[in-house]
């Protein structure tokens, strides 16, 4: 298995994101997702920024792949959804149908995201025929449904699948910002408050539990999903990558352990003691066996 | 319009009864009045379950479960679901005058207990075709039924 | 003629179906009992026999009726929505309203003349998706999710020729439809798979000291004192603490009311307005029903002056969530 390191989806200053990546560099992940896919309001990288990124990672010996925004509203929206497909030096991650469209139509592979909602293997298939070589399940996918999508006829053989294995989950998208709402601010002029929560804002309930994470117009879980204690499973189920999604701090220590363990240098059972300091929150790991997202079995 | 209130004399009378034989006696009504129009419905996932019905400013506690054959009074005890609601309230849905969800936004409605069960039976009764079923009731009853609704629709 | 303002309204049952069709309804949108459809409530919905029965009664008075199929199928029960797709074909419905691509492949391919109609769960946002399902599957409709202000509607609308259809009032969903997993990340259930958001069977209201409590699978939703309106027991629609203030973090208990932008929906060439509500009674798609047949005819015979009358919106008022209705994102500020 490989490992890669999901999109950033929360908004940093340009100096905090351009350290990240300098930093990622030099990590033993083998994919970076690069883009903004969560709010077009965020602006301090452009395509332009996020190409020179790209060029520096793949000189670096990294894949990169370009992540479309997930939630295209606008004709502006859509203006930056063609100069990313059409710049073509790089992988591409589509994030709703629009893109699979365009991408269709260019015929460049690309990577098919969790948002596409390919929930059977017709579907899967009609996104390989489209020019999609890797996927990504819906975060909400369980362990027997991923391996029921393999085993069926219907999708090819060289299908890559890439689980979202370690992160707080995308949840939800909507049109109105969370974010600018707990700030009394119009999303027009939300004052980019997203840049003071570099992991999102918490929302608990009242009484008091983490519940979920507000992150502009995204709402992702308070927990923190991981499958590093079941990497087991996740061998035999045939995932070929484990999508780390980034988080402000420790990022580069989680990816070590999970390189641990993909080397055999810890054992399962020793990760979660390993990752306990290193997450925002609580671990979760309920979708993955079926049940409430929120729930947690450690082994 | 609305439906005429119960008269105060009446609504304390009625307040004063114990649950058992108020249970008795709404289950003797159901079965003769409503169950014709009801019986051909689906009862298995809700066969033997038990049923609160408080019409709370009336103080009324009714138990009961509803079987193959019909309604069952019970004595009190726990109940899986509860409904609470006015009489006038619990007249109104029954007439089709009001939308239960409109109740419950509002507050009107309670539903504690096992929710799904008592979704069951909300859907359950929303799929009774009131004309049908007021045609199956005995004596002039039926009529009543309609007239009665056709006026608070006025 | 291009279809102009029909209106679509919910059936969860027969005598909904009824209410609908006696009222003024365009089209009547419905489901079958099982997680084949986004209302996957127990009770709720129709089988072979009502589905005849309603079908014929509408079709009697030129009124159009379409199968909601909108959940994602999946791998170990594939058969039962192929099943539920025939069972559409061939029992003389209008359109099947559907999500899922590779559903939409099979339909096309096996009932070529059956019009496919795309869901709203499909989260299509612009017309680059919309016309990925008209080349790829022929959809001759698409519903928009609740997400675009009324300008980018109309963008949609201009560049596409397939119709597009808007919700016009009902529940109201603030995430992008088919892709909102708050539900099952609280209780194992979502609207793609399971086809409810707040299942029964993990949702319980209690009244306590402190007020009426409702959770989901445990989590508190929120607790309303006596003399609070209250909504449906979604998380979207609670109260949470955001950095010590507790607020509707999300979104207030309310329903969307699209009524006063009839004249620009008309305006634009929107086919259809889709009322929400098939969880709902025949009393409420009676009233609502009443009261956009009547709206959208002042609209098409005066759109210059049409105002929405007081005594409508009222009405729609008593029906909606928490007794209270917004635009949603047809008004951008909302956003």
């Amino acid at each position: 298995m490989k490992l890669s390191l999901g999109p950033l989806l929360y908004y940093w200053s340009r100096e905090d994101t351009l350290a990240f990546y300098e930093e990622a560099a030099g990590w033993p992940v083998d994919s970076l997702y690069l883009g903004e896919t969560v709010c077009s309001r965020r602006h301090l990288l452009r395509l332009p920024d996020w190409l020179d990124l790209a060029e520096k990672l793949t000189a670096a010996g990294k894949e990169v792949v370009l992540s479309t925004q997930t939630l295209i509203e606008s004709e502006s929206d859509l203006k930056a959804l063609r100069k990313m497909v059409a710049d073509g030096r790089f992988l591409v991650e589509a994030n709703e149908w629009g893109a699979v469209r365009l991408l269709a139509e260019k015929g460049a592979p690309f990577v098919a995201g969790p948002t596409l909602n390919a929930y059977n293997p017709d579907t899967l298939a009609i996104l390989a025929e489209s020019g999609a070589k890797r996927w990504v399940p819906p975060v909400e996918m369980p362990r027997e449904m991923v391996k029921a999508m393999l085993a069926a006829t219907a999708v090819p053989e060289s299908m890559e699948t890439e689980l979202f294995a370690y992160g707080r989950l995308p949840l939800a998208f909507s049109a109105r910002c969370f974010t600018a709402r707990h700030y009394n601010l119009q999303k027009d002029d939300c004052q980019f408050r997203c840049l003071d929560h570099p992991d999102g804002l918490t929302m608990r309930t009242r009484e008091g539990d983490d519940f979920l994470t507000l992150n502009g117009i995204q709402t992702q879980s308070a927990k923190v999903m991981s499958l590093a204690h079941r990497i087991d499973e996740l061998h035999t189920a045939g995932i070929d990558l484990l999508r780390l999604s980034p988080q402000s701090r420790h990022m580069g220590r989680v990816v070590e352990v999970f390189r641990a363990l993909l080397a055999g240098d810890i054992a399962a059972s020793a990760a979660p003691e390993k990752l306990d300091k290193l997450m925002p929150g609580q671990p979760c790991d309920g979708y993955w066996l079926g049940e409430a997202g929120m729930a947690y079995h450690p082994m | 319009m609305k439906l005429p209130n119960f008269p105060k004399p009446i609504a304390r009378f009625v307040s004063t009864l114990p649950s058992w034989p108020a249970s008795r006696a709404f289950v003797a009504a159901g079965n003769l009045v409503a169950w014709p129009s009801l019986r051909d419905l689906d009862w298995s996932h809700v066969a033997g379950r038990r049923f609160r019905v408080q019409v709370s400013d009336l103080g009324l506690k009714l138990y009961f479960s509803v079987h193959a054959n019909g309604f069952r009074a019970l004595h009190n005890g726990l109940a899986d679901v509860t409904f609470t609601a006015t009489a006038q309230d619990f007249a109104r849905l029954a007439l089709r005058l009001e939308d239960p969800d409109t109740l419950f936004f509002n507050r009107r409605l309670l539903i504690e207990g096992d929710t799904d069960l008592g979704l069951t039976v909300k859907n359950m009764l929303d799929a009774v075709e009131l004309e049908t079923a007021a045609a199956g009731m005995p004596g002039g009853m039926g009529r009543v039924v309609m007239k009665l609704r056709h006026l608070a629709l006025k | 003629m291009p279809a102009l303002l029909e209106l679509i309204c919910p059936a969860g049952s027969l005598p909904a179906l009824k209410a609908a069709v006696d009222n003024g309804a365009n089209g009547v949108y419905l489901g079958l009992k099982d997680n084949t459809n986004a209302r996957n409530f127990a009770g709720l919905n129709f089988d072979a026999k009502s589905l005849a029965v309603g079908i014929r009664y509408a079709h009697d008075k030129g009124v159009k009726v379409l199968m909601a199929l909108n959940t994602y199928p999946q791998p170990a029960t594939l058969p039962r929505w192929h099943q539920a797709v025939d069972i559409a074909a061939t029992t003389g419905l209008d359109a099947i309203i559907l999500a899922d691509p590779g559903l939409m492949a099979y339909a096309r391919k096996t009932h070529p003349n059956l019009r496919l109609h795309l869901s709203v769960q499909g989260s299509a946002t612009s017309y680059e998706a919309v016309n990925f399902y008209r080349e790829r599957f022929g959809i001759q409709r698409a519903v928009l999710p609740r997400v675009l202000s009324l300008p980018q509607v109309e963008n949609v609308v201009n560049n596409t020729d397939v119709e597009i259809e808007l919700f016009g009032f009902g529940g109201l969903c603030v995430m992008v439809e088919g892709r909102c997993l708050l539900s099952s990340y609280a209780c194992g259930d979502s609207p793609n798979t399971f086809g409810a958001c707040s299942p029964g069977h993990a949702v319980r209201w209690q009244q306590t000291p402190k007020g009426m409590e409702t959770r989901l699978n445990g989590v508190l939703i929120d607790r309303y004192a006596d003399n609070e309106k209250a909504g449906y027991p979604t998380l979207c629609k609670g109260r949470f603490d955001v950095q010590g203030e507790t607020y509707y973090a999300l979104e207030e208990p309310t329903s969307l009311n699209s009524m006063e932008m009839l004249p620009e929906m008309a305006r634009l060439g929107i086919a259809a307005i889709k009322i929400e509500g098939r969880q709902r009674s025949p009393a409420y798609v009676a009233q609502v029903t009443q009261v956009w047949r009547a709206a959208i005819d002042a609209v098409k015979k005066a759109p210059q002056t049409f105002k929405p009358n007081p005594a409508w919106m009222a009405q729609l008022n008593k029906v909606s969530e928490g007794s209270m209705s917004t635009l949603g994102a047809y008004y951008r500020p909302w956003k």
